[in-house]
């Protein structure tokens, strides 16, 4: 059984993939500029399909990540209605 | 305002600059001849003379002599590079990242007989001429497809001679756009980046904050928002007038998207999210 990080991943995977950028990340990689370079539009697409997806996203309340393990670390939380 | 370069897979038999002149007829279409906004005085009041209008201002902010030496950053087709020249005897050097707007350049002005032109490929954000090498710099609506907008404007001031002069008019950012507009937006942001490219619009301050941090002295910063509005009921009423032949060469497609961006666009600047903007400065002595 995925956990929510590991579908939060998944869709993060999806998400780079569509938008032509580097698919090979760690908790480290920076969102912004010398990491992943998305920009506000970019970032605004992925908080649509994290929360579409899972029902949530740190973007839509005002957490806004630097890295991609602080965008995961959103997810670790459990989640209450078991999804 | 048109496409700054080639997209889509080349096909067998494809010619890149046979494609690049037909899609920039299809663009000089709904655009008017000059490819970029029109400032007017009244609404009704011919496209062209609109953009005659805003060329007219940047040769002013620039103060063009004859003899002069000038870089056009983002020469497109190559089009305003020959215009400058011929119409004020300078000497004009236009820089794109496009090869085929290179060739298209090279060829436009080989065919008008113009001299004193010339056309390379170089990146606005690292052009790599000598410092001091340049009389003017001028940018038209191309500083928005460079997201690199420090490194934009510290080359023009390094290519600057001393007492020479910068001039740029581009699409400005009005206002902060929070996170969750962008994202309530984010299909309307998403076509403009399908029909126009990647853009970044910045405030006209933050030009000129970078100018001053460039060590240049600004003398002229102007909103040209509501003078500028109009160009998109004429970009649409091209789209009515010419819909058969801009579909033949562009596709239906594009010239769709064109008219959602162009929507879309009108909608920013009457909200006052995006608008117009022109300035012009001088490196010190």
């Amino acid at each position: 059984m995925s956990t929510r990080r590991d579908q939060a991943t998944a869709i993060l995977q999806a998400f780079l993939q569509r938008a032509n950028k580097a698919s090979v990340v760690d908790d480290t990689t920076s969102l912004h500029g010398e990491g992943l370079g998305l920009d506000s539009l970019e970032l605004a697409e992925l908080s649509a399909m994290l929360e579409d997806d899972l029902g949530g996203d740190p973007f839509s309340e005002g957490l806004m990540p630097d890295t991609v393990g602080e965008l995961l670390a959103y997810y670790e939380v459990p989640d209450p209605v078991g999804s | 305002m048109a496409p700054s370069d080639e997209s889509g897979s080349p096909a067998a038999g494809y010619d890149p600059a046979s494609h690049y002149d037909r899609v920039m007829g299809g663009w000089a279409l709904l655009l008017g001849n000059e490819l970029h906004y029109g400032v007017f005085d009244a609404p009704d009041e011919p496209l062209d003379r609109a953009t005659a209008r805003l060329t007219g201002l940047m040769v002013e902010a620039s103060r063009l002599e004859p003899g002069l030496r000038v870089l056009d950053v983002g020469c497109g087709s190559g089009a305003p590079a020959c215009a400058l020249a011929t119409a004020y005897g300078v000497e004009v050097v236009g820089i794109t990242t496009s090869a085929v707007g290179v060739d298209t350049a090279r060829t436009r002005a080989a065919a008008e007989g113009v001299g004193r032109v010339s056309f390379e490929q170089r990146d606005g954000t690292d052009n790599g001429f000598p410092d001091a090498s340049f009389d003017r710099v001028w940018v038209l609506e191309a500083s928005h497809l460079m997201p690199d907008r420090k490194a934009l404007v510290e080359e023009c001031a390094r290519v600057l001679r001393p007492g020479g002069r910068l001039a740029l008019c581009d699409i400005i950012r009005r206002r902060e756009i929070p996170f969750l507009e962008v994202r309530e937006r984010r299909e309307e942001f998403a076509t403009l980046r399908a029909a126009h490219g990647a853009a970044r619009m910045d405030p006209l301050d933050a030009y000129v904050d970078l100018c001053r941090a460039a060590g240049l002295e600004v003398d002229l910063a102007e909103d040209l928002t509501d003078r500028t509005l109009p160009t998109f009921d004429h970009w649409q009423a091209n789209v009515e007038r010419h819909r058969a032949e801009v579909e033949e060469l562009m596709g239906v497609d594009e010239v769709a998207a064109f008219e959602a961006s162009n929507d879309i666009l009108r909608r920013f600047w009457l909200d006052g999210t995006l608008g117009y903007g022109i300035l012009a400065a001088t490196k010190p002595a």
